[in-house]
């Protein structure tokens, strides 16, 4: 029972982990680490700043940081999908381009009505997305292609690619970016004055909460879910009972193209509102840590989505009010990541330090040997029953 | 100076959760064969394991040429000259048999006169010379992947013997031989022990024992028994203390009565990944109320025409039948409906989806239908009432009942548990394949009894399976398989134990 | 055609040399998809020591400091390189998921560090390191030959480096004890373990040979490509590597030809679009070959090609 409960806490420590060596490095660097993570919150609008712009405020930021923390939740889910059927998505960032492309070419420029283009919006997002997911699932089961090389060279294809149709055909000469979309398209209502302050309202974060209770839903409830579960945890032991393990494999890894088509989306024509030519987001990145961190689960998710998107939200404010590297975030969420890896070995460490422990104390004597041997031989019987 | 060449005194190992050995002595004496008999479970190997080096006991000593030693590690042990075969062939499969001996002691020469690298020349010559000189005949050459178990083991005994070994043990060594091969088995450890080695053998095959051991140590449950002497005890006696109880060898059984076809194998041939043939122009029939045994050495194909005909693989031509309806292209899921039940040779990898509950597992082939799900939704109560009916009824025992995760439970209540959801299944035609590995005595009876009463309801059962003496025991029809071929199908009664070997090397017989 | 070639060699032999790294990894059991990290990471040294030298004693000659550099690289690549071991040997994680994050980890690092030094040291804001160009070689008479010549013409020092490593190397695998050994861990460990060799030490050697090959292919890459180093150097070369080495079938001479093939298109690529006089901004497409160009060509050898059997398994000694 109580291993089980340190077993949970686990992510926890890994977080600490991260946010103790990250606190060491910028003391190294000469900064006050604890005024640093402050700054992180203060810049995500959890925490008043000292003084605020024109007509800026604490909301303001908060709003802002939402419209951030969407994607991440959105891209975390689609990591969290693949990964549920034994596939390491680490494709969502060009997923997120494409789709975003995708929608940006066909509704963003279009000049439709909110009404219809808003809704046209998050539909192209889930099909796009859906199809450039789909592309890493077939290849996995036609050509066993490793997702893992497959996602990367589509990655950076997409990125290349769009970056082309922008330079040449869409983009805006200031900037330097594609040229900004329509305020119908947008999934974020811009510079909105409510009472004393100006702020931008996602809409996006309602499709980020239904799709967590739809992946929930999906994983805990459904017969769909429990295949795919299945499949990700034996392949061998689903096509024996009957389930297709490549119709899974491409149902998850469309499930998941679509999840990050609409972070692509919420992204794009939600916190942005244009597309910047050869960069991938690194959201798509990010949401590995948050996968890993919330452990596949979507509630987990939430919560690593939540903490992610603090770091790299926050970063920008901590650098203009301690002057410390923005790209500390980036370091933290590193280390994070590097001891999520260890998870395996610290379950098993943790699992397994007890009975070592039990062996040391029954070497003492003779008879408390014999006692033990007893004790073990019940405990096994205690296990069979 | 003692008489033994190997001693191990009170020797006790736990692991978490069991005692492997509780204060157990053995003594053994140079040239002779020392067999260890005992059942899954009894302690044979960890007793082993710890004269090779691979654990420490936790208590007693061991006594090397009545020296008190402490050996630390396989290496440790090779160099007091301890060799062993383990069950599972430790071999690099993409390698050359001298590659495999010689690795770890390599023969070396110096390139260009100075740079060393392995003399592979050498090594091939002298592992030509010690293979004539112990009349374990393998060509240095020959890619282990490319040959078959028994040169595998051949192999192995060889590295032993390239090391210089003195005390050779071998764990199980004839469970994958065809009587054949373990007779030549047999006479090659005959020889061994002639030319002045020691041999530890550990085995539950009676037979083997009373054939070429000297002495035999029985152990149950992690204690020793008692040390007999081979020639003035009969198998009985060792059978009843080696399971603690009375042992029936035979299955109680009725004679068959014989209904409808149930299935009908129409030659099928079933190709591999690399295109390669493994089930060639194979046909068979089972009768509803008849057990059909396939026997054969494993990887001869069996496994495969059970896949074809469960639709995990699919034939490369031929047709298969099942009721007079041609299921030769539907999918798992409309076989597994139309009512074939299988029970896989892996239980682990294949049977189960061992991070699931039991609950799950136990509906795995029908949590699709309704009372399981509804719409698709998952309907958990249904689950869970299922899940403790069939506990109930085939005794499986777990931790925690239904949500207990498979992995978890011992693997004689897995095989429960499958052989329970398979049977509650609805269907006219079951595969059982390696139903008993692995699992202790009084397992197999139960599950052999089973399966009598499964035909005897009306079942057409095809038993696939490399225990010669399961097949004997259960089979009405035998079918013989070697190199993807049939090579004999005939009423078990007028088939004998060699007839079946010799057609499993692949030699017809005579009659 | 002559440049073709001759560009085509510079970006194929790093490849290769990294690729060959990967080789030895995976050969020896470890899923290694942390290359692209750990020749950003060798590169990150090596070009950090080249512009500290440069800084010390500017009277150094480039070619001097290129060569220290690399040696930086490749003490970088293999002190990176340790985490994956640690991981995938010591502490049973996923090798997949390891490679990935020890990927992240790298780019996230390094654009930090770099920054922090040239505040911190070069007191100047940027996120490079600039690299001294060096002196090419070209190889009097040989390099005269048609066509041929052109791969003795115009040579970075580290192409003639990378031609002996890989022949080393090759022996190495192939010909040695150790060699043996190492792919013997990544066909069967528990058959090396039998015959008394430490599995894990083998890994761990052949992981830091993956780490040091490719810290070595990271600083060519920041040479040849870029003349300096920021986190443009991360854009899936050691992705690209190890599509090479499966399409090479885990063998060092077939991943050869695979390399060249990238380097080719490349080089060849570039030379189409100065050769139709076409916009810059259609350079992005040829960009998109050496990528394109992996999918296609794992599409054609992914499935035939055995990867070795224990890849990817984490050796586990109770287990059978």
């Amino acid at each position: 029972m109580n291993k089980n409960r340190i077993i949970k806490l686990i992510p926890v420590f890994t977080v600490l982990a991260g946010f103790i060596v990250g606190g060491i490095i910028i003391a190294a660097t000469g900064s006050n680490p604890f005024t640093a993570f402050w700054n992180l919150i203060q810049g995500c609008g959890l925490a008043p700043k000292a003084s605020y712009a024109g007509k800026k405020g604490m909301i303001t930021d908060l709003l802002s940081f939402i419209d951030l923390w969407t994607p991440m939740i959105l891209a975390s889910l689609s990591v969290a999908v693949a990964m549920r059927v034994g596939l390491f998505n680490i494709g969502v960032s060009g997923q997120m381009l494409f789709s975003g492309f995708i929608a940006t070419v066909v509704v963003g420029y279009s000049g439709l009505d909110a009404f219809i283009a808003k809704p046209l919006v998050i539909v192209v997002g889930i099909v796009a997305g859906a199809f450039a997911g789909g592309i890493i699932g077939f290849l996995k089961f036609k050509f066993n292609i490793n997702e893992v090389v497959s996602s990367i060279m589509l990655n950076y294809t997409f990125s290349y690619v769009i970056s082309f149709f922008i330079n040449t055909f869409l983009v805006d000469p200031v900037s330097r970016q594609s040229k900004a979309v329509s305020a119908a398209s947008r999934l974020t209502l811009k510079d909105v004055e409510l009472g004393a302050y100006k702020m931008d309202i996602p809409l996006g974060i309602v499709i980020a909460v239904i799709a967590v209770i739809v992946i929930w839903i999906f994983f805990n409830k459904t017969v769909s879910g429990m295949e795919l579960k299945a499949v990700g945890l034996s392949n061998s032991a689903a096509r024996y009972a009957g389930m297709s393990v490549n119709g899974n494999i491409m149902k998850a890894m469309m499930i998941a193209g679509a999840l990050a088509g609409l972070a692509g989306v919420t992204y794009y024509l939600g916190y942005f509102g244009s597309i910047q030519p050869r960069v991938l987001p690194a959201t798509g990145f990010d949401s590995i840590a948050v996968a890993l961190l919330g452990n596949n689960q979507p509630i987990g998710i939430v919560f690593a989505s939540f903490l992610i998107t603090v770091l790299s939200k926050g970063s920008t404010y901590m650098n203009s009010a301690s002057g410390v590297q923005a790209e500390i975030a980036n370091v933290i969420t590193g280390i994070i990541l590097l001891f999520c890896a260890c998870n395996a070995f610290i379950k098993w460490y943790i699992a397994n330090r007890d009975t070592t422990t039990k062996k040391g104390f029954k070497r003492k004597s003779k008879k408390a040997d014999k006692d033990g041997g007893a004790i073990a031989e019940a405990d096994d019987k205690k296990g069979e029953v | 100076m003692s008489d033994y060449i190997v001693e191990m005194r009170n020797i006790t190992k736990r692991f978490p959760g069991i005692v492997a050995n509780d204060n157990v002595s053995i003594q053994i004496k140079k040239g002779e064969i020392y067999a260890l008999l005992g059942e899954n479970g009894a302690g044979k190997s960890t007793l082993m394991s710890m004269l090779f080096g691979m654990y420490e006991p936790d208590e007693g000593e061991i006594y090397i040429r009545g020296e008190k030693t402490q050996i630390e590690s396989p290496n440790h042990a090779t160099k007091l000259n301890i060799g062993m075969v383990h069950q599972h062939f430790k071999l690099v499969s993409n390698y050359t048999i001298a590659e495999n001996i010689i690795m770890g002691m390599e023969p070396m020469k110096k390139a260009l006169g100075f740079i060393p690298m392995v003399d592979i020349k050498k090594a091939n010559k002298e592992i030509a010379e010690l293979s004539k000189r112990y009349g374990l005949e393998v060509n240095p050459e020959d890619v282990i992947e490319d040959v078959n178990v028994s040169i595998r083991q051949r192999v192995e005994i060889l590295k032993m013997l390239y090391r210089e070994a003195e005390i050779l043990i071998f764990d199980e060594p004839t469970a994958i031989l065809t009587p054949q091969e373990i007779q030549f088995l047999l006479d090659i450890i005959r020889g061994l022990r002639d030319s002045g080695k020691t041999i530890i053998i550990i085995t539950h095959k009676l037979d083997e024992i009373k054939q070429i051991a000297d002495r035999c140590a029985i152990l149950n449950r992690g204690r020793l028994i008692d040390v007999l002497d081979v020639k003035t005890t009969d198998t009985k006696t060792m059978a009843n203390m080696m399971v603690g109880r009375e042992v029936n060898f035979k299955t109680d059984k009725k004679d068959p009565v014989f209904g409808e076809e149930v299935l009908k194998v129409d030659n099928i041939t079933v190709k591999n990944k690399d295109g390669l043939p493994v089930v060639k122009n194979v046909s068979f029939s089972v009768r509803a109320g008849e057990v059909l045994a396939i026997a054969g050495v494993s990887g001869n194909g069996q496994i495969e025409i059970a896949d074809a005909i469960t639709g995990i693989l699919n034939v490369d031509s031929g047709k298969i039948y099942l009721n007079g309806n041609d299921i030769t292209d539907k999918t798992v899921r409309q076989r597994i409906d139309a009512g074939i039940d299988y029970i896989p040779e892996d239980r682990n990898a294949v049977g189960m989806v061992m991070d699931f509950t039991l609950a799950e597992n136990l509906a795995l082939k029908s949590y699709y239908n309704e009372p399981f799900s509804i719409r698709g939704i998952l309907n958990r109560p249904a689950f869970d009432s299922y899940g403790n009916k069939l506990i109930e009824k085939y005794d499986i025992r777990s931790s925690q009942g239904n949500p207990t995760i498979v992995r978890t439970m011992s693997g004689g209540n897995q095989q429960k548990a499958i052989i329970g959801r398979e049977i509650e299944h609805e269907s006219t035609f079951m595969i059982f394949v390696q139903p008993t590995r692995g699992l202790d005595i009084g397992a197999i009876e139960n599950i052999h009894r089973q399966i009598i009463e499964e035909r005897d309801k009306g079942q057409a059962i095809l038993l696939i399976s490399l225990e010669l003496d399961e097949v004997m025991n259960l089979a009405d029809t035998i079918a013989v398989i070697y190199s993807g071929e049939i090579q004999t199908i005939a009423d078990a009664k007028n088939l004998t134990l060699d007839q079946v070997g010799q057609f499993m090397m692949g030699v017809g017989s005579d009659e | 055609m002559n440049s073709i070639i001759i560009d085509g060699l510079v970006f194929a032999l790093p490849l290769f040399i990294m690729a060959m790294g990967g080789i030895f990894s995976e050969r020896s059991g470890v899923t290694n998809l942390a290359l692209e990290g750990l020749q950003g990471f060798g590169a990150f040294t090596g070009a950090f020591a080249a512009v500290m030298i440069g800084t010390v004693s500017p009277d150094m000659s480039p070619t001097a400091i290129m060569l220290l550099a690399l040696v930086f690289a490749v003490v970088g690549g293999v002190l990176f390189s340790l985490i994956h071991a640690l991981l995938c040997i010591k502490l049973n994680a996923d090798m997949v998921i390891s490679g990935v994050v020890i990927n992240i980890l790298s780019m996230a690092f390094t654009e930090f560090l770099t920054k922090l030094i040239n505040a911190g040291i070069f007191n100047m804001p940027s996120n490079k390191f600039v690299l001294t160009v060096t002196d090419k070689i070209t190889v009097p008479g040989i390099s005269k030959i048609p066509i041929l010549g052109a791969v003795f013409t115009n040579l970075y020092i580290f192409e003639i480096i990378i031609a002996v490593i890989a022949v080393v190397a090759w022996f190495l695998l192939y010909k040695t004890k150790y060699g043996m050994h190492l792919r013997a861990s990544g066909d069967n460990p528990h058959a090396l373990d039998a015959a008394g060799i430490n599995v894990a030490k083998t890994r761990l050697f052949a992981v830091m040979i993956s780490g040091a090959f490719s810290g070595f292919a990271g600083m060519c890459f920041a040479y040849s490509i870029s003349s300096s180093f920021s986190s443009t150097i991360y854009v899936g070369y050691g992705y690209i590597a190890i599509a090479a080495l499966i399409f090479g079938n885990w063998n060092i001479l077939p991943t050869f030809g695979a390399c060249l093939i990238f380097g080719f298109a490349r080089s060849g690529g570039y030379k189409l679009v100065q050769a139709l006089e076409m916009p810059s901004s259609y350079q992005d497409l040829v960009m998109i070959l050496p990528y394109v160009l992996t999918l296609v060509l794992l599409i054609f050898f992914s499935k035939r090609n055995r990867a070795p059997r224990a890849l990817g398994v984490i050796y586990d000694k109770g287990a059978r």
